[in-house]
């Protein structure tokens, strides 16, 4: 027996758990609600399944597969569509090195696993419990988040074969308002706002000009990049 | 399960993997310099807009010409409901059933 579980971080394991766990139901909700909306509209853009639950298991995170899925039903190039995965989920180096030091202590063997459950929500709980964050209270949250995750996209699924006739019911249009939605949700400063408008106007500009799907990942890494470098960085956790 | 979109996602994978495990499990210790970290979080910010903006103004690489397309106001409409942090899937249910009228009006 290595040292499990007592000297892996917090004091009492379960507690921490429990308290993730707990603390992540509120969330709950909205989780599942995203999750089945993915499902249903990937559904509805051609993709099976067994596609959307490889996707939902393997990649695990919402927002690039919300992404995606448009992009790989309008036949783009597999290559466009992982190199936008991977600029969608760049920000989880941020919530990696956040997290890391709290699971020093953990079995090396369990931590290939523990990185592939990194998600907003359980980093948004875990970091503002505690600085540093419980690794336990982590791993409740994720094990709650995640099953509303996977529980929600098979919801949706299922339903979302129900619909025949998508564009009468304005479906086609989901996927563009639930990216606006959740910038729109995010934008808190001056300087939020400059970057979302200036990626805005210089996707459509690119898009205008330059066949594929090349805008999405210029036009965010350029905006981003900018805001980045002329704006000051503050002391917010994230 | 289709060849390529079977390959599509396995890269989809490794590509969001290689962004969540090497931080992790090098154990980093020390914060991410400040304006790296500014920009991991601003890079949301930018690829959302950027993806949405030209799938409701350009789609297909042509831009929209005329002001009374459904898309338009349903665009407005799910952004303003977002911005005063309406949930979700209320914000695109109604945008979306907003798109859905103008059209069988239109």
């Amino acid at each position: 027996m290595r040292c499990l579980p007592t000297c892996a971080g917090a004091e009492a394991p379960a507690a921490g758990l429990r308290e993730g766990a707990v603390a992540s139901l509120a969330l709950v909700p909205s989780v599942l609600a995203y999750a089945a909306v993915f499902g249903g509209l990937a559904v509805q853009a051609g993709l099976r399944p067994l596609e959307i639950a490889a996707m939902s298991v393997l990649v695990m995170a919402g927002a690039s597969q919300f992404v995606a899925v448009p992009m790989i039903a309008a036949g783009a190039a597999p290559a466009a569509v992982i190199l936008t995965t991977y600029v969608v989920n760049m920000r989880h180096y941020l919530m990696a090195a956040t997290l890391a030091p709290a699971f020093r202590r953990f079995p090396r063997g369990w931590l290939p696993v523990v990185a592939h459950v990194i998600n907003d929500e359980s980093f948004a709980i875990a970091v503002t419990r505690s600085q540093p964050p419980d690794p336990w209270l982590y791993l409740g949250s994720a094990a709650t988040i995640l099953t509303a995750f996977l529980g929600g996209v098979g919801l949706g699924t299922a339903l979302g074969g129900l619909v025949d006739d998508p564009e009468r019911y304005g479906l086609d249009f989901a996927f563009p308002a639930v990216f606006l939605s959740l910038v729109a949700a995010q934008l808190r400063r001056r300087r939020d706002w400059l970057v979302a408008g200036g990626a805005a106007v210089l996707a459509l500009a690119i898009a205008v000009v330059l066949p594929g799907n090349w805008h999405i990942v210029i036009a965010g890494l350029v905006a981003s990049g900018l805001g980045a470098w002329l704006g000051r960085p503050d002391a917010e956790a994230r | 399960m289709r060849l390529s979109v079977g390959l599509t996602i396995l890269g989809m994978a490794i590509a969001t993997y290689l962004t969540r495990a090497p931080l992790f499990l090098l154990l980093a210790g020390r914060p991410l310099p400040p304006r790296l970290a500014l920009w991991l979080r601003l890079i949301p910010l930018a690829v959302l807009p950027a993806l949405a903006i030209p799938m409701v103004l350009a789609p297909g690489g042509r831009l929209v010409a005329s002001p009374g397309e459904p898309v338009l106001w349903g665009a407005v409409t799910v952004f303003v409901l977002g911005a005063l942090r309406v949930n979700l899937l209320v914000s695109v249910a109604g945008a979306v059933g907003l798109v859905a009228l103008l059209r069988a009006l239109g």
